[in-house]
């Protein structure tokens, strides 16, 4: 008997005429661990949602069908019972912290079950030692970095010992080292401690060879269901996205078996790329991708150091130019100095020493809105920008704060963007993807000869990732320095030109984006993790399948 | 820094404190500020408050908070010098003035407001050393018991108020790179610029407070009767810093009761020293007061000290 048993299970938010699930049917073994890969809105969070018993209980809405967990129907479970059985981490650690100490949200759970003392105690103990959380046991949540806090609310879920845990999206604001260490301390518990785990992930390349089984939903309904491998090849067949690149690659050259980790890739790589083949050095890709560029830089920083009215030295001996039309991705650890050299671009913080020159406007002699006529900044969290009452608002406002004519930009930007369906509806009712198209066309209708991004690719799907890169090499194109911070190393690969990787305030490299990832060990594409050594210019799909064909020929 | 208005962790004797000790000790610096007039007794508890924050590593916090109180205390002595014409000890007298009259300055006036101005710094003395030595949580857990459901709304909102603020920052600077200049204009202007931050605020807010109550859900949160996490244990040091606040505070009230702890103003000042016995008095309230700043002043120089408390 199936610990988990879903049947015929359809679902309606409130006040919605499109159902979220469709006819769903699925059965989760004690002990599995399962993988819901799909799209945004393809209905993955509303069926981990409901294998919890959120939806209907938390969120209302019209439910059919039966979800059944320990063969007895969800919704006769009273809600403590539930809470015991099935424990639920969610996308963003920041909102679902409640307390201000670390060892006080570790209890939270355990006072809600109303258990005694001792036992609370115990399970305290036991959980942050587990996690390594015993140090921080005194700290405040609000210091902790962001991989601490995803682990801590992996930790007050695990102190409730529950037998099931779902967790939605839990890497999608961890770096890449601290997501990865994540889905190991997950696999860890479902092979040590036989938790039944049904993880809802966007970015497979760390976790689909982790899973016994993938589950792959659009538009509501389960459209495969199988092993990793099988599930691999069918999405390639299908043409979705929503397998690793190293999967990806095996899969389209016809490979007989599908490799799920590098180590598979490479080995399987090596037999194909059998003799002869003389590894590459970066060199051809590096002259490829240099902008010879005579024009005046859109940005340059001579000599910039800068220090947080802390102490804390941010940025130091910073000497970085960017010419119109380039695309640079800036890589490197939480608190290397990311954000704080964004802001410098953009006039936000103005340097202590040496200076910042934007479209060869001084910044510390102008302010941030008078450098806004040149500069377009897309923060982490498109929420930040919208309030207008209507998506075309949002546009015409910045329109109006710069004293632009508008001369058919908006509606031009709203059509390039795939918006013009939405110009007269609330930006807030929109899904997250359309929301940061708006934030995007509100930056952009400005025409700014720079653009700025925040970790743009933070909580969309591959196949918006996509779509975002291509607009954003389209906005190159045309003459606009793009420069992004960014944790993804694979989009940066994909369609940055240049990298700058910063280390403790300080630029580790600055180069054509094959000499810096190719041969980078930590920093580098799962593709180019495949290929290093190897050919260190492949970095991408594209130009791994470009090389694959030949040398099997 | 803002931080450093806030309880950081720092392994500091007061800090380890059982709660109910803690909070005794503030509470009794809060009422005795408000019982006594004297202006010796004022000064005497701005002392013990100032030697609890040093022992608390707090004075670089307490110089932030002084700067903001001495300019309203100034007020405070201003203001009571020219409304308040009980003293007979005149200083200065202006000439007439329409509506107002003659105003006049007395010595008493003057005296009163500067003893309302200590006041004030022994309030928000204690108030800051409150900050530095007892951790919200286990501050708000302590209240847990009789008042589940307001202590942990409390509780929520300490978490979210720096948070709120770090967003209400990153708003504002998104809003000025998109070319809004929030010190232009008339002052409606730029009131409809401030609060269209707000507007986005509350929206971002509403949104992420559907998620959080979505997620303490998940955690059983309303599931059924809850029970309390305690963490702090009740050490010898505890029971010794109530002792000293308890003496202190019974000390207190009998000064009180014998009139010692108040202070003629108007219309003439008292005497200053009253007597050999009220200042013996004032020390004895003083010394139990000090009792946890001397422990954790002992507790740093003889670890045998610390073991054994």
């Amino acid at each position: 008997m199936a610990l988990f048993e879903v049947e015929n299970l359809t679902y309606y938010y409130p006040d919605t005429k499109a159902p979220s699930l469709r006819c769903v049917n699925l059965a989760i073994e004690e002990g599995e661990f399962l993988l819901i890969a799909g799209g945004s809105g393809s209905g993955k969070s509303s069926l981990a949602r409901a294998l919890t018993g959120l939806i209907p209980n938390f969120y209302g809405g019209k439910i059919g069908g039966k979800v059944s967990y320990q063969n007895r129907d969800i919704r006769s479970w009273s809600r403590q019972d539930l809470a015991r059985e099935i424990g639920m981490v969610f996308q963003d650690p920041e909102k679902q912290l409640v307390m201000t100490g670390v060892e006080a949200e570790v209890a939270f759970g355990l006072e809600n079950l109303g258990l005694p003392q001792d036992e609370m105690f115990r399970r305290v103990a036991e959980v942050m030692s587990f996690l390594n959380l015993t140090a921080l046991k005194a700290e405040f949540t609000s210091t902790l970095s962001g991989g601490q806090k995803q682990k801590l609310a992996l930790g007050s879920v695990l102190a409730m010992q529950p037998h099931t845990l779902i967790l939605d999206e839990p890497t999608s604001q961890l770096a890449p080292a601290a997501a990865e260490e994540f889905f190991h301390l997950i696999k860890r518990m479902n092979e040590e401690m036989n938790l039944t785990i049904v993880l809802v992930e966007q970015r497979l390349d760390r976790c689909f060879h982790l899973a016994d089984r993938v589950v792959v939903m659009a538009n509501g309904t389960i459209v495969q269901d199988g092993p990793p491998g099988e599930s691999a090849v069918w999405l390639i067949a299908n043409d979705l996205p929503f397998v690793p690149p190293v999967a990806a690659l095996f899969a389209r050259v016809g490979a007989p078996e599908i490799p799920l980790t590098v180590k598979e890739g490479r080995r399987l790589l090596k037999k194909i790329l059998c003799c002869g083949n003389t590894p590459g050095t970066g060199q051809e890709q590096l002259k490829e991708n240099l902008i010879d560029n005579d024009s005046e830089p859109v940005i340059e920083v001579k000599n910039l150091w800068f220090s947080y009215p802390n102490g804390r030295e941010a940025l130091r001996d910073i000497n970085l130019l960017v010419a119109p039309g380039e695309f640079l991705a800036v890589l490197g650890e939480n608190a290397a100095g990311k954000t704080t050299l964004l802001k410098q671009l953009v006039g936000l913080l103005k340097p202590n020493r040496g200076k910042v020159m934007i479209m060869g406007r001084d910044t510390r002699r102008a302010a941030t809105h008078e450098l806004a006529h040149y500069t377009g900044y897309l923060p982490q969290n498109p929420n930040d920008f919208l309030f207008q009452d209507t998506v075309e608002e949002e546009l015409r406002f910045t329109l109006a704060n710069l004293n632009l004519p508008d001369k058919g930009r908006v509606e031009q930007l709203l059509g390039r963007l795939g918006l013009i369906q939405h110009r007269h509806a609330n930006p807030r009712d929109l899904s997250s993807g359309e929301r940061q198209r708006v934030a995007l066309a509100a930056v952009m209708v400005a025409t700014p000869q720079l653009l700025v991004l925040d970790e743009p690719t933070r909580c969309i799907d591959y196949g918006m990732k996509a779509t975002l890169g291509n607009w954003l090499q389209e906005i190159a194109a045309g003459g606009t320095a793009v420069v992004m911070v960014t944790h993804d190393v694979d989009f940066a690969a994909e369609y940055a030109c240049r990298v700058v990787m910063l280390f403790d305030g300080r630029i580790a490299f600055d180069g054509p984006k094959h000499a810096a990832l190719g041969s980078s060990m930590f920093y580098s594409p799962q593709i180019g993790r495949i290929f290093r050594g190897m050919d260190n210019n492949v970095l991408t799909l594209r130009e791994a399948l470009n090389r694959i064909p030949l040398n099997l020929n | 820094m803002p931080q450093n208005f806030f309880y950081q962790e720092k392994g500091l004797f007061l800090q380890s404190l059982h709660p109910a000790a803690s909070l005794t000790l503030i509470a009794a610096f809060f009422l005795l500020a408000l019982c006594f007039s004297h202006p010796l007794y004022l000064l005497g508890l701005l002392l013990v408050i100032l030697f609890s924050l040093w022992a608390a590593d707090g004075l670089a916090a307490w110089e932030s908070y002084l700067k903001a109180v001495l300019w309203l205390g100034l007020l405070i002595m201003l203001i009571n010098a020219l409304v308040n014409h009980s003293g007979s000890t005149i200083l200065w007298r202006s000439p007439a003035l329409p509506l107002l009259g003659q105003l006049s300055v007395s010595m008493e006036a003057i005296s009163y407001g500067a003893a309302m101005g200590v006041r004030l710094l022994d309030v928000v003395s204690a108030f800051c050393l409150f900050n530095l030595i007892v951790h919200p949580d286990r501050f708000f857990s302590l209240f847990s018991t009789f008042a589940r459901k307001s202590s942990l709304v409390v509780s929520l909102a300490t978490r979210l108020f720096p948070l709120l603020l770090a967003t209400l920052g990153q708003i504002r600077e998104a809003q000025q790179l998109r070319g809004v200049d929030f010190s232009r204009g008339s002052l409606r202007e730029r009131t409809v610029k401030n609060a269209a931050l707000f507007n986005i605020l509350l929206l971002s807010a509403l949104e992420d407070s559907l998620q959080m109550a979505e997620a303490m859900q998940a955690r059983a949160f309303g599931s059924g009767p809850r029970s309390r996490y305690r963490r702090d244990l009740f050490r010898p040091r505890d029971g010794i810093c109530l002792a000293g606040v308890g003496f202190s505070l019974v000390a207190a009230a009998y000064n009180l009761a014998r009139d010692l702890g108040s202070y003629t103003y108007f219309p003439q000042l008292g005497s200053l020293w009253g007597g050999n016995f009220s200042m013996i008095a004032l020390a004895a309230v003083l010394l139990g007061l000090s009792l946890p700043a001397l422990l954790s002043w002992g507790c740093n120089h003889w670890p045998y000290l610390k073991w054994k408390i």
